[in-house]
């Protein structure tokens, strides 16, 4: 069956996909239908931590940091409470391992289903700077946010789910919210741009 | 009049006039002006008329310290005429005016002062009669009230938000604040440098010893980063600070804060001391050195400070007259520069200033001199509401008088001025060992401290200046609130006598520059009446803003919060008329035309045949763990251990104090996880309770949000099951294998679902819940299959009649704080064998009271109108009860409704009396049980 998603056609906030290149000096990209997975709950850490070996990651990391391996970011939102975001050009590897979690006895935890409750933005360009100080609260700065940090946070007034690192931004928010968010990031990046040509006072 | 030639006026660009009007007069001003610098050039001093007496009044320090630069430009009311940068075509009028400027009707008050003494309100509005204040004084004070006029049909100019981090937030850019700022850079800190005019400098930006080019390269090398034309409104917990800028509210979380936020010039205290023209020294000289005006032809100057003595030199290097420089005291070590002056010298002070629109003449001394220009350095006090907002406690030195500030706060620093200093060298120094201090809180220790320089500025900065009343008044402390010494005194005889009574009495510091001219004189008038020190007295509590902020700003823009669900473009599509419930959008009835029919039909469809609606906004939460059970048994009140698997069973949530917070359903998906709904306007409560719970009670369970990941549609009506089973799906629909309350997991057209066989309209129906990329898809596949059946999509309102008319409350509209189980009528959803739910020892208690009021359904008869959700209930003439839900039910053609009566009225066949809208008084009668379908044959086949 035909999955659709909120800027997708016929999607929920499908009218606001024009204004994924409406936002001055930033560049927006939906990765809302890219894969991923989500297991949360007593014993989805354990099961993880041998997942992710498998999958040719170390140990599981720190809550809040994330973990990577070719084509996978492991994120640790919590003790029990980790996301593995794919690759849309290479989801092999993300289906191998839901394919092993989807076939595992015991405990391995409950899925969050991430892939349906979370909106994926990604952003970058020369107003990321000005427009991110518009929709967080969080030092997001590079060199003061880590690349392999998360920020857990309010952003474009929602809760979300926050990483940056090489000049770029990603923002995981809930899917109901897309349309609001959009909105709000390309308001600010126009007034970053307006005032300080993108960048912060 | 023309400008000062160079060097003279370093903020104006010459080559670029900008042409305005000020009370509908053509003025010429320069790119780099302000309204009021652009309207002195013009010898225009008078900017607006006061609060209570309508004076003539003007700019007195040129740095926005007082309300009298207060005027309209536009249709933006109280811009601060001595900060707003002059713009081409502003239309700049005076403020607070009946009539105009130059002739205001309303300035004869002033002539009754002595009948308007302070509190005058508080006693004089009374009467003659017991409603005279509402009647008849209350619209006419209201109607003099305020200052400015807000154009209600001027577009919304929304303000934006942001947020900042630094390591060191050092606010103002004067000396101290340059050199903490150059000091804490160097060091490697992350420094943002926040000054409200539109260059760095503070007073060296016309201090003639100062040169602004070094100040300009000094910062550039420094690579800081500095925020011109920002001003710090705020000092809040845990050194979050707001700045506002423009039109943007800045929030900044700073490790270390320094504020050197310099001195406000003080007002002498006399007869006549608000006139315009008369200016603070600093005025004088911002005005000749910033903007190359020339404050007068003939001054006097007052200097009981140094300051006076600059303000002279630069008077006259301007060409202006000096007819007399007054000194009220002898300046020790500047009898030189007196000298070298060479103008008249009089010792004494001013006793009155005599003018209409502009000082004309003063009185010193007995002499009446003629000039057009009065200068004033009669002292500082620092500025402390910054400091005072972050604790500081403000004093006064035993020895010179002058205004301390003692701030002891982690993170936090004074420097220069506010910090106690007066010469330049020592302010530097203050700025410089402040920003080693946070230097070493950053970890990042720079040099050992240097000694402080001498001060030889600070014994002669402050003056006591004499505070009698002038007999004949006038002799004004608050200009924004037109109080005098007299007004200050009578307060304390009332009995008054703490600062912040006395504030209260007489609104002294509540005017919009919040005692910035008032506050010292104010303490030292109280402190004399009181025979107490000045410190003692002390200053009003200190509040953001510090400075006057448009409402807009904070409003921030206005994109609004909402929530879409998956089907939203669907609604779109059939040409719903959406409506918010909370934040989310949901389709209120489909189609055009008239509105009522709409929905009706509808309503019909469900009834007749088959509706379909969308309750993706519904809470939809996995419980899940070996506890699972156990964590719904202590939640709600019925029992789920011994739910089977593939039963639905109905939940009911209570709070502590027995009240129903919320209703839904569980699903039991498995031994170990259940598929729980809940309301879609409590379920951010009831997911804040159950984390909270979780966390309580350390059971081995997860609770996962999952509102967003899957939408719901409801597929209700006698043709429900005809038309699920029209689709391709793995799933029996047969009532024998899929029975009331049951709930199966399949597919339904190529969409996973969980199905249940439970609904709100007491037709036969299931709700499939799927995940939301999946559900547009289904939709479609509904309406398709759906189609021969006469299914057709139904909205919000046609959903909440079709409730009504089954009895089903709504959490929320039928329930209030208080609203028990038991006067709901809903004693059978609770187990009180178990041992234990949230709620039930208040429920246990609650009944040990009885029950005073119920919920129950009433009937009216055909044709009833006047009826409305909230109107009372009366039991012999008085409130006893009140509608909560009420309709016109088209399929029994009457209206029903559901009402909180008193427990003797409840009774089915009891009649009760409700007062309808218009006051008329209606007759209901009460049901035994739900409207439509009492036997539930329809939703159970």
């Amino acid at each position: 069956m035909k999955r659709t998603f909120p800027l997708s056609p016929g999607g929920a906030a499908a009218p606001e996909a024009a204004l994924i290149g409406a936002a001055p000096g930033l560049a927006i990209k939906d990765r809302t239908d890219w894969p991923r997975f989500g297991a949360k709950g007593p014993g989805a850490a354990d099961w993880m931590t041998g997942a992710w070996a498998a999958a040719g990651g170390g140990a599981l990391p720190a809550v809040n940091r994330i973990a990577l391996v070719p084509g996978l970011r492991l994120l640790r939102l919590g003790g029990n409470d980790l996301t593995i975001l794919g690759d849309a050009e290479a989801p092999a590897a993300l289906a191998a391992v839901r394919a092993a979690w989807d076939g595992a006895d015991g405990a391995r935890g409950w899925s969050s289903w991430r892939e349906e409750g979370w909106a994926w933005l990604h952003l970058s360009g020369p107003a990321l700077p000005g427009t991110l100080a518009r929709l967080c609260a969080i030092d997001l700065r590079p060199g003061r946010f880590s690349p392999t940090a998360i920020a857990q946070t309010r952003f474009a007034g929602h809760d979300a789910v926050v990483l940056c690192g090489d000049g770029a931004c990603e923002a995981l928010f809930d899917v109901t919210v897309t349309a609001s968010v959009l909105h709000r990031i390309v308001q600010a990046a126009g007034a970053a741009q307006t005032i300080h040509g993108g960048g912060m006072p | 009049m023309t400008r000062l030639p160079p060097p003279f006026g370093t903020r104006i660009d010459r080559e670029r006039p900008l042409r305005f009007s000020f009370e509908g007069r053509s003025v010429t001003g320069f790119e780099g002006d302000t309204i009021a610098s652009a309207l002195a050039a013009q010898g225009q001093m008078a900017l607006s008329r006061s609060f209570k007496y309508h004076r003539p009044r003007g700019a007195f320090t040129f740095a926005g310290a007082e309300a009298n630069t207060l005027v309209q430009v536009g249709p933006e009311p109280n811009v601060q005429a001595d900060l707003r940068p002059l713009e081409a075509g502003m239309d700049v009028r005076a403020q607070n005016v009946a009539g105009s400027l130059a002739f205001d009707r309303d300035a004869a008050l002033g002539s009754f002062a002595r009948f308007l003494p302070v509190g005058f309100y508080y006693r004089t509005f009374m009467g003659p009669t017991r409603d005279a204040w509402y009647r008849l004084w209350e619209p006419r004070i209201r109607a003099k009230a305020g200052l400015g006029r807000v154009d209600p049909t001027r577009p919304a100019a929304p303000g934006d938000k942001g947020y900042l981090h630094c390591d060191l937030l050092v606010a103002g850019a004067g000396p101290a604040g340059l050199a903490a700022a150059a000091e804490a850079a160097r060091g490697g800190a992350d420094v943002l440098l926040v000054e409200a005019a539109p260059e760095v400098g503070g007073t060296m930006t016309f201090a003639t010893q100062c040169d602004a080019a070094v100040r300009a390269e000094a910062v550039a090398q420094l690579g800081l980063r500095v925020m011109m034309g920002a001003t710090v409104t705020g000092v809040f917990a845990d050194n979050w600070i707001s700045v506002v800028q423009e039109r943007t509210l800045w929030r900044v979380r700073a490790r270390e804060v320094i504020l050197a936020t310099g001195g406000i010039d003080q007002p002498a205290v006399y007869f006549g001391n608000d006139l315009p023209g008369i200016l603070s020294a600093g005025a004088a000289r911002r005005l000749i050195r910033l903007f190359a005006v020339a404050p007068g032809q003939r001054a006097v100057v007052l200097a009981a400070t140094p300051d006076g003595l600059d303000a002279a030199e630069d008077l006259r290097a301007a060409g202006v007259e000096i007819a007399a420089l007054v000194l009220p005291r002898a300046l020790p070590g500047h009898d030189a520069r007196v000298a070298e002056l060479g103008v008249p010298v009089i010792e004494g002070r001013i006793e009155a200033a005599s003018g209409r629109m502009r000082v004309r003449s003063v009185q010193v001394a007995g002499r009446q001199i003629a000039c057009d220009t009065l200068v004033v350095a009669a002292g500082q006090v620092p500025a402390w509401q910054l400091p005072c907002q972050a604790g500081a406690v403000a004093g006064a030195d035993p020895l010179t008088g002058r205004m301390t500030l003692t701030l002891e706060r982690p993170g936090l620093r004074l420097a220069g001025t506010v910090a106690g200093t007066a010469g330049h060298a020592a302010t530097v120094a203050s700025g410089r060992a402040a920003g080693r201090a946070a230097l070493r809180a950053l970890g990042r220790p720079m040099t050992t401290d240097e000694p402080a320089p001498d001060d030889p500025d600070l014994a002669l900065s402050h003056w006591d200046q004499p505070l009698t009343q002038d007999p004949a008044g006038k002799d004004f402390v608050d200009f924004d609130e037109d109080l005098t010494v007299r007004d200050i005194i009578n307060a304390v005889a009332e009995g008054y006598r703490e600062i912040e009574l006395v504030k209260r009495f007489t609104t002294v510091g509540m005017g919009p520059s919040q005692g910035r001219h008032a506050a010292l004189s104010t303490a030292r008038i109280v402190a004399a009446a009181t025979a107490r020190p000045v410190g003692a007295v002390g200053v009003t509590t200190a509040r953001p803003p510090a400075v006057p902020e448009a409402l807009g700003t904070l409003a921030g823009q206005a994109e609004p919060s909402e929530r879409r669900t998956a089907l939203h473009a669907r609604h779109l599509a059939l040409g719903a008329e959406m409506q918010t419930a909370g934040a989310w959008w949901r389709p209120f009835r489909y189609g055009e035309g008239d509105r009522a029919e709409a929905i009706f039909a509808e309503a019909a469809a469900v009834r007749q045949a088959c509706g379909i609606l969308d309750v993706s906004t519904l809470g939809k939460l996995e419980v899940r763990g070996p506890d699972a059970a156990e964590f719904l048994d202590r939640l709600y009140t019925l029992r789920y251990a011994t739910q089977p698997v593939g039963r639905v069973r109905y939940c009911l949530m209570l709070n502590e104090m027995g009240a129903v917070i919320d209703d839904g359903v569980a699903y039991r998906m498995a031994e170990d996880c259940f598929y729980v709904t809940a309301t879609t306007g409590a379920f951010a409560r009831v997911w804040s309770d159950m984390a909270f719970w979780n966390a309580q009670w350390g059971l081995r369970v997860d609770v996962a949000n999952l509102t967003g990941a899957f939408a719901g549609i409801n597929v209700t009506g006698p043709a429900a099951r005809a038309v699920l089973q029209a689709m391709p799906s793995n799933i029996d629909w047969s009532p024998a294998v899929f029975p009331y309350l049951a709930g199966r997991e399949g597919t339904v057209a190529g969409a996973p679902v969980r199905a249940m066989r439970i609904g709100f309209t007491g037709e036969l129906s299931f709700e499939l819940h799927t995940p939301a990329s999946f559900v547009p898809a289904l939709w479609d596949a509904l309406v398709a299959a759906g189609a021969p059946h006469g299914l057709r999509p139904y909205g919000l309102e046609a959903s909440r009649i079709l409730r009504l008319e089954k009895g089903h409350i709504l959490i929320g509209q039928d329930t209030d704080a208080l609203s028990s189980p038991d006067e709901l009528g809903m004693g059978w959803a609770l187990a009180m064998g178990k041992p234990f739910f949230v709620g039930k020892r208040s429920v246990e208690l609650r009944r040990r009271l009885g029950v005073a009021r119920r919920l129950v359904p009433l009937t009216f008869p055909a044709g009833t109108a006047g009826l409305g959700e909230s109107c009372l209930v009366l039991d012999g003439g008085r409130p006893a009860g009140h509608l909560t839900s009420v309709a016109y039910s088209p399929t029994l053609g009457h209206s029903v409704a559901l009402a909180f009566v008193p427990a003797a009225q409840a009774d089915p066949g009891a009649r009760v009396t409700v007062k309808g809208r218009d006051g008329r008084l209606i007759v209901g009668t009460v049901q035994a049980h739900a409207f439509v379908d009492p036997a539930n044959e329809r939703q159970a086949g």
